[in-house]
This record gives structure tokens, C-alpha cells and sequence, in this order.
């Protein structure tokens, strides 16, 4: 018979701690160039101490109280960048969209796929507002520039974007029309983009959202829009005017974004926001 | 060889939205190009001005390196700390965020109200103002791309979070555990490898920004852009340029290589 070891079934031994020394090792990489980036930084950090005391100061002459007279120049500063964001979007897509067809693995050529791709890749490293400084000399220091900026920058991820998801699309349809004797043109037009027409129309939306922030960027450049008014004011030290300015450009972009995301979710979703009760709005 | 011609299905009668949805956008494009002074003949008329920047550009001066590499070093430093401190001051938000891993209704409202205000405003825009309150220099930039940073991998994280299976949790909080243990022990493990994730991806985002936020004083690449910039030193800028291109592009390639391994 048997002994049953009663005393170590009832507290049975821990299984030993799994080791990941591969873990480890990135861990402790990680903390590495964290404090190595830390110690070679030049920072003067006897100014963080005082931040806490500068941040309420600072607050204090931007939002106790704004200064309302700006209201309308904040208004129609904030609208010039809607503007510029809107039209770089439409150019954007304009270009991008054939582009991303031609990109894709299942239909472009490959001499001309890759190529396109490296384009893209390119336009995606470089920020808009240095696009913008590279295209002043075209256009001057005007909001057409920033438009157009924005425009090129879109190009980089909506032609990516595009061109993944046209290569995701689901065979079927595809299959289907060419079974069926379609052309090239056709099985693109009946088969594919039927498919994937939701998931691109909510990526120019989502850009959209991105260039409004962009453009706002660009005006720092002298483009015009928010960016243009906040240099102004900053320099110059009118604090309340730049209060103003941070509240309208906060509450037209959460409207903007409001607004993009419900026809977003109306187009990947086939309702309105609102009209699902489980999804809490953000 | 002639096909049976059966009748056609009819066509869905959805034509007047599209026509709509179009014109509505016709139009909010034509008050756009309005208020942006759109001009082609612009475009044309400076083309041969153009042209020789454009050729200027294309011919980079290497010798200006030497003089960037402090430049770079501090873009990088600044955007490596920032990420650090950013992610880790988000990864508890993002649980304060979630509906799933938080059950205070009221609280939840109001951390998400409080990122929606955050990601309203654009990065260049805190460093335009942080430069003011604390001075030039890689400090402000910092700053600036710590907030901007806590307002992206929130709300990536928070979505994650929203989306994420909650029989784990459902278990730790039977057992009773508390809220915090629950999501410590049982919802923080499934989330690490998309936290990482998206870490890796604002660190890229990081770069570019803290390449660009420069241009208002806030230090690394963009203050040596906005410098030659002034000084119309087309040779240089292109430089820096290719530069900011080969460390995002390099940075953009060890990262999804990373992701990979994280995820498969």
C-alpha cells in the first residue's frame, strides 16, 4: 500500500518562475539606452522644478480668462487650416488612388509596383512641414503650399494603405468575375473595389483627421491657419489670444474627429454610432 | 461564340445618395480650394524657379555631417526618452480608459474626456507653447512629445483593451480578486505584446516629430532645418533631409521586425 503524502499534496511546490533570458536581455537594453540617452542629453533640468509653478502661471495667463476679443480671429484661423487639411485630402486622394491599384500585388505590374512602393516609403519618412519647406519655392509661403504638402504626405500612407488593403481583398468576387469574362477594368470594378471601397473611403477619413492636425503644424512655417496666428501671439507674448486659440482649435478638431468617426462607423458598420448601444462613444 | 442573354438583375436604386454624398463634397472642395487660393498658374509661373532648388536639393553636401551629428544624437535621445516615459505613464491610463478594465463610469467619462482634449491638439503646438513656458531646447521638446505620446498609445491601448477577451479576468475577479488585481494579473499579460507594439510605432512617430517640433526651438533636427532654412543652404537641408529618411526608414524596419517576433 501506498503512502499518500498528504502534507505536500495539500501545499504543493511552486513551479519554478519561467526564465526568459531573452526577456531579460531586452529589458535590460531598454533601461541601458534609456539612461545612456538620459546622461547624454543636454538638459538644463533645474527647469523642470520649476515647470509645475510656470505650468499654473502660464495656464493662468492663457485661460483666466481667454482673450474673447481673438474669438474670431481664432475662428477663421482655425477654418483657413480645415480648409488647407480638406483640400491636401482631396488632392491626395485624387493622385493616391490610382497609385495604390498600381501598387498592389495583384494587380500592378512588378516594374512598377515596386518603385511606387519605395515613393511611398520615402513620403512617409519625411515630415509635412519639411515637404512644405522643399515646395515653397514653387508656390511661395502661402495656405496653397501647406495644401499641397499635406497633399504629398497623404499620398505616402493612403497609397500604402490602399495598396494592403486591395491585396487583403477577398478572392471570391474576384474569381467570380473573371469566371464570368470580365476585363481587367471589370473584375477591378465589380469584383474588387466592392469589396474594399468601406476600408479605403474610412482611411481618407482617418487622414482627413490626421491633416487637420498637420495643417494646423504648417502655419508654424508661415503656410497660414492656426499655426501662422499661434507664432504670432506667442512671440509677442499675447497669452490670453493664445488661450483663445488652443480652445477653438481643441473644440472644431474633437467636433471635426466626432463627426469623421460616425461616418466612418456608418461605412465599416453600416450604422450610425449611435445607433449601437454597446459601443460607448469616445 | 454567342451567350445567352438572360434578363439583367435591376440595379440597386441608390444612385441619388452617391450623387449626394459627391456633390456635398464638390462643394466643401470648391470652398476649400476658395479659401487656400488654389492656383495652378502659380505652380507654373515659378517652375523655373524651381527647378533650380529642386537641382540644389538632389546634391546633397556631405561634408555639413559632421556638423549634424549632435543634431541626430539629440533627436534620438529625445525621442527614446520621451517614448519611455510616455508609454509608461500610459500603460495604467489605458486600463483608467477601457471600458472593460474599468467599472467607475464616472471615472472612465472623464479620462476619456481628458484624451480627447489631448489628442486635439497637435504635437508642433505643445512645443510651440512648452518652449515659452520652460525655454529652448531639448527639455520643451520632450515635454511636448510625452503628452503627445500619452494621447496616441492611450487611446491604441484602450482599444485594445475594449476588444480583449475577458474570461481571464472574469476569473480572477470570481475568485475575488479585486479590479486592480484582476486586470494586473489576468488582462495586463494579454495586452503587453500590442502595448509593445504600439510603443515601437509612436518611438517611429517620435523620431519624425522630434525632427520637426525643432522648427519652434524645442531642439535636435529641427532647429539645424529651421537654421539652414533661413539661410536658403538648399545643399545642407537636403542632407538633413536623407538623414531623417535613412534613420525613420531604418528605425521603421527594426521595428516591424520586432512586432513580428512579438506577435508570432
Amino acid at each position: 500500500m501506498t503512502v499518500i503524502d498528504r502534507t505536500s499534496r495539500s501545499t504543493p511546490a511552486r513551479p519554478r518562475r519561467p526564465r526568459n533570458t531573452v526577456r531579460t536581455a531586452v529589458w535590460v537594453s531598454v533601461v541601458a539606452v534609456f539612461a545612456l540617452s538620459l546622461y547624454g542629453i543636454e538638459i538644463r533640468w533645474d527647469r523642470l522644478l520649476d515647470l509645475p509653478q510656470n505650468l499654473v502661471r502660464y495656464a493662468g495667463l492663457m485661460f483666466a480668462p481667454p482673450d474673447v476679443s481673438a474669438l474670431g480671429k481664432a475662428v477663421s484661423a482655425t477654418i483657413e487650416s480645415v480648409q488647407m487639411a480638406w483640400f491636401g485630402t482631396v488632392l491626395g486622394i485624387i493622385v493616391s488612388f490610382p497609385l495604390s491599384f498600381l501598387a498592389a500585388a495583384n494587380i500592378g505590374p512588378v516594374w512598377l509596383r515596386w518603385p511606387l512602393r519605395v515613393v511611398f516609403a520615402v513620403i512617409r519618412a519625411v515630415p509635412e512641414v519639411v515637404i512644405a519647406i522643399l515646395i515653397l519655392s514653387v508656390t511661395g509661403l502661402t495656405a496653397f503650399t501647406g495644401a499641397l504638402a499635406i497633399a504629398i504626405g497623404s499620398v505616402g500612407t493612403l497609397g500604402k494603405w490602399g495598396y494592403e488593403a486591395i491585396e487583403g481583398a477577398e478572392k471570391g468576387p474576384i474569381e467570380a468575375a473573371r469566371a464570368a469574362g470580365g476585363s481587367t477594368a471589370q473584375i477591378v470594378r465589380w469584383g474588387l473595389w466592392t469589396g474594399v471601397a468601406p476600408e479605403v473611403f474610412a482611411f481618407w477619413l482617418y487622414r482627413f483627421e490626421i491633416n487637420v492636425r498637420a495643417s494646423a503644424i504648417l502655419g508654424l512655417i508661415g503656410a497660414g491657419g492656426i499655426g501662422s496666428m499661434l507664432v504670432d501671439n506667442v512671440q509677442y507674448r499675447q497669452w490670453g489670444a493664445v488661450g483663445m486659440l488652443l480652445i477653438v482649435v481643441v473644440v472644431i478638431t474633437v467636433i471635426i474627429d466626432q463627426i469623421s468617426g460616425q461616418v466612418r462607423r456608418r461605412i465599416i458598420d453600416g450604422q450610425w454610432g449611435w445607433q449601437r448601444k454597446a459601443r460607448t462613444r469616445l | 461564340m454567342t451567350t445567352p442573354v438572360t434578363e439583367r438583375p435591376p440595379k440597386p436604386r441608390n444612385g441619388w445618395k452617391a450623387v449626394a454624398v459627391l456633390a456635398v463634397i464638390a462643394i466643401i472642395t470648391i470652398w476649400a480650394g476658395i479659401g487656400v487660393d488654389a492656383d495652378l498658374g502659380d505652380i507654373i509661373d515659378n517652375w523655373g524657379n524651381a527647378t533650380g532648388k529642386l537641382v540644389q536639393l538632389m546634391q546633397p553636401d556631405y561634408w555639413f555631417f559632421p556638423e549634424t551629428v549632435d543634431a541626430i544624437l539629440e533627436t534620438l535621445q529625445m525621442a527614446f526618452i520621451a517614448t519611455a516615459i510616455g508609454a509608461a505613464i500610459s500603460f495604467p491610463l489605458s486600463f483608467a480608459a477601457s471600458r472593460v478594465t474599468n467599472p467607475n463610469r464616472a471615472m472612465l467619462a472623464a479620462v476619456r474626456a481628458v484624451m480627447n482634449v489631448v489628442r486635439a491638439v497637435p504635437d508642433l503646438l505643445y512645443a510651440a507653447v512648452l518652449v515659452a513656458v520652460v525655454g529652448t531646447g531639448a527639455l520643451s521638446g520632450i515635454l511636448a512629445l510625452i503628452v503627445f505620446n500619452i494621447g496616441i498609445i492611450v487611446k491604441l491601448v484602450s482599444e485594445a483593451l475594449d476588444s480583449i477577451d475577458r474570461g481571464p479576468q472574469e476569473a480572477a475577479l470570481a475568485a475575488g480578486g479585486t479590479w486592480i488585481a484582476a486586470n494586473r494579473s489576468a488582462v495586463a499579460p494579454q495586452i503587453f505584446p500590442a502595448f509593445v507594439s504600439q510603443g515601437l510605432y509612436t518611438l517611429e512617430l517620435n523620431v519624425r516629430a522630434s525632427a520637426v517640433i525643432g522648427l519652434v526651438g524645442a531642439g535636435g533636427l529641427g532647429m539645424l532645418i529651421d537654421n539652414v532654412r533661413t539661410f536658403y543652404k538648399y545643399h545642407q537641408l537636403s542632407l538633413i533631409i536623407l538623414e531623417i529618411l535613412v534613420i525613420v526608414l531604418a528605425l521603421e524596419m527594426l521595428s516591424s521586425w520586432a512586432r513580428r517576433k512579438l506577435v508570432g
